[in-house]
């Protein structure tokens, strides 16, 4: 009996445990088989974003990305049919692919369905009209009087807008549960979150793109096979004379430009030949441009690419035109200069060999041969200082020296020339000046000498000529210091000029010329801009050089060297020299 | 007498042209500038100027073109004289109706005299 109970109980327990085990195995195979279909979810998931990477690439173009997705959802869904519905700036593209046979009405069904609720998402009637329907997959039967019985949207989301819909949809019922959606949902939401980041990443770019070509200095146009202006930059308005904010075709162009580049003509023989074109320099009003054409292909094969139109630079060459024009201007200028004084020895010399010509004349012919031989050699030594000026390699030797001493050698190496014009010379030397400031002496005269054979050359009889010396203290006014050596100036020193200044001995020639008008005078020191010296001041002859040469000299001692003046009220000269050496500037 | 006007800055080239004309044949007039040069003219009509082009106040073209206004075109023989090499300038002398040009350190002083002979004789 004992052994009864206790043989039932143990059955009875090992019933229970077995009872147990088994529940216990079916949970956990439970557990177990949740686990495997999470995981083959997750497979799912990143299989699919793999192979829309893989498939897609970087490519923006949503239809191929929700084509991706639909093609290969069968694998974790089941269902009759997967659809999407796109928004298109004209239309609703529609594209159902079908696993099974259904009736024509089955489609009409979803078709709607999908359209009601794009239009509530969107807020906004869609018409059945503008709907362009793709059916692939299995075939309409019309004999399969199916309806829709399960059935849900995914919204497709694209940087927080509503681009369309996608569809599951089945003949059978209660298909779809919570886990489906959610996991279809999730995949669109990588996909949209892909898409978006790189379309972030495509506007970024694009924006640098368009602010580079709307800010280039060269004209861009771009245009379409049909010569339809697809870009188009404010450079390019310009070419043709046309306001920034002003729509211009292709035919705004071939008016304005003329005969000078025939640019439809280029266009179409770059797209077609697919080949590039560099245009002759042409000019329009005051600019001159190059032209560059060439065919715009897709960017997926450089070789094969199709042709999406053409390009247009117009490169603005005004400046290099401008530049050559200097140049051309400066070496005929040099030329004329060498020509003059050499062909005036060589005519000198043809007299001297003429037997007939008495002998009293000999002299007169000599001193024509020197003169013409020394501003020959002078005009030498300008070329050659600019020359190296503008390749940075002038050099001065600076020794301290004596301002007072060079100021008198230089008045008595004028005075004869003074005297044949009436001009009185003088100079004045404030008493605190040092005797040892470092400067190049020789380079000094050579300044001084510009200076002064300008302000003879420009005052007329019975003039003077002052030139002054004296110290300026940091932080004193210029104008107060050349008032209290009372100095006679032309105009007042722009004190600007002067706040930055270490103590420096200033030097001032002041003449009672015909003075220079100011829009002249920021040209004054530049070499190439003084050419025309016609406009510079009439009466003024030569190369112009002396005055750059000078400003380099006064760079190169780490001064400043200007102009101030008043026309019919002569000019004042200055320029400075640090009491104590320092590194070479810009001297203007 | 045959009146020659040569307006011209380069002073040297002046005298030179002075020199070498016989003063038998010819009377030398001169100008430093195109506004000198005109004066000359009103003063009497020369009958030929050797003009530079290159010249302050007044160059050669802007005088070419006052005289043939204050003048009338071609009324006066003109040759331009000139050490410029670009001849940009020289053509624009051309189409102002001037009859020759000479770069002056291409020609002797013989070789203008021939050059101021023909053209007084043509």
């Amino acid at each position: 009996m004992t052994v009864t109970v206790v043989s039932s109980i143990i059955a009875c327990i090992a019933v229970g445990v077995n009872v147990y085990l088994v529940i216990k195995n079916h949970k956990v195979k439970e557990i177990l088989g949740k686990k495997e279909k999470d995981v083959s979810h997750r497979m799912y998931e990143l299989a699919i974003l793999k192979e829309l990477g893989d498939r897609v690439g970087y490519s923006l173009n949503v239809q191929e990305i929700v084509d991706v997705i639909t093609d290969s959802l069968h694998q974790f869904i089941e269902y009759s049919a997967v659809s999407y519905m796109l928004l298109e700036p004209e239309k609703v593209i529609f594209k159902m692919h079908l696993e099974n046979s259904v009736h024509r009405r089955f489609v009409n069904d979803v078709r709607d369905r999908m359209l009601g609720s794009l239009g509530a998402l969107l807020d906004r009637e869609f018409d059945k009209k503008n709907v362009e329907e793709i059916l692939s997959g299995a075939i309409l039967v019309e004999e399969i009087e199916e309806p829709v019985r399960s059935f849900f949207n995914i919204p497709l989301v694209i940087d927080e807008k509503v681009v369309g819909v996608m569809t599951v949809a089945d003949t059978k019922e209660g298909l779809y549960k919570e886990e489906e959606m959610t996991i279809l949902y999730k995949i669109i939401q990588q996909a949209s979150k892909a898409v978006t980041s790189l379309q972030g990443v495509v506007k970024t770019e694009q924006a640098k793109v368009n602010a580079m070509v709307e800010s280039m200095e060269d004209g861009v146009v771009m245009t379409d096979s049909d010569y339809r202006i697809l870009v188009i930059n404010p450079a390019a308005k310009r070419v043709i004379g046309q306001e920034k904010n002003k729509e211009v075709t292709i035919f705004d162009f071939i008016d304005n430009l003329g005969g000078k580049m025939d640019i439809r003509g280029r266009l179409e023989e770059s797209v077609k030949l697919k080949k590039d074109y560099v245009s002759e320099r042409f000019g329009i009003k005051d600019r001159f441009y190059q032209a560059f054409v060439s065919p715009v292909r897709t960017m997926s094969d450089l070789n094969e690419g199709n042709v999406l139109g053409g390009v247009v630079i117009f490169h603005n060459v005004t400046r290099e035109v401008e530049l050559e024009h200097v140049r051309d201007d400066f070496t005929s200028m040099i030329v004329h200069e060498l020509r003059t004084p050499l062909s005036g020895i060589q005519k000198a010399s043809e007299l001297l060999r003429m037997p007939k010509k008495p002998a009293s004349f000999a002299k007169q012919y000599v001193d024509i041969i020197y003169q013409n031989s020394s501003s020959m050699l002078d005009l030498v030594n300008d070329i050659l200082d600019s020359a190296k000026l503008q390749a940075g390699k002038f050099e001065i030797s600076k020794e301290p020296a004596d301002i007072n001493e060079v100021m008198s050698n230089r008045i008595d190496f004028f005075t004869m020339s003074a005297a044949g014009k009436k001009i009185q010379l003088t100079s004045s030397v404030e008493k605190n000046v040092p005797k040892n400031v470092p400067f190049d002496v020789q380079r000094l005269k050579q300044v001084l000498n510009n200076l002064i054979s300008n302000a003879l050359k420009f005052t007329p009889e019975g003039g003077t000529i002052s030139m002054n010396v004296f110290v300026h203290d940091p932080g004193v006014q210029v104008n107060t210091e050349t008032e209290k050596a009372s100095m006679h100036l032309a105009e007042a020193i722009p004190e600007d000029k002067f706040t930055a200044l270490p103590q420096s001995l200033v030097i001032t020639v002041t003449d009672t010329g015909s003075g220079i008008s100011a829009e002249h005078i920021p040209e004054l020191f530049n070499k190439f801009k003084q050419l025309d010296n016609k406009s510079l001041a009439p009466g003024i002859k030569g190369t112009g050089l002396g005055l750059a040469i000078a400003r380099g000299i006064i760079g190169e001692h780490g001064g400043i060297i200007g102009v101030v003046s008043r026309v019919d009220g002569g000019s004042t000269f200055y320029f400075t020299l640090p009491l104590l050496a320092q590194e070479p500037k810009n001297a203007v | 007498m045959k009146k020659i006007l040569v307006i011209d800055d380069d002073m040297t080239f002046v005298a030179m042209i002075k020199a070498s004309t016989d003063p038998k044949k010819y009377v030398v007039e001169s100008a430093g500038n195109g506004e000198e040069g005109l004066e000359r003219i009103k003063e009497s009509i020369p009958d030929l100027i050797l003009l530079d082009i290159r010249m302050p106040k007044m160059d050669g073209i802007e005088f070419l073109k006052e005289m043939n206004e204050k003048f009338g075109k071609e009324k006066i023989p003109v040759l331009i004289t000139s050490n410029v090499s670009s001849l940009d300038k020289i053509s624009e002398g051309v189409s102002l109706g001037v009859r020759g040009y000479f770069i002056k350190s291409d020609e002797s002083l013989q070789g203008i005299m021939g050059i101021i002979e023909q053209t007084l004789n043509n």
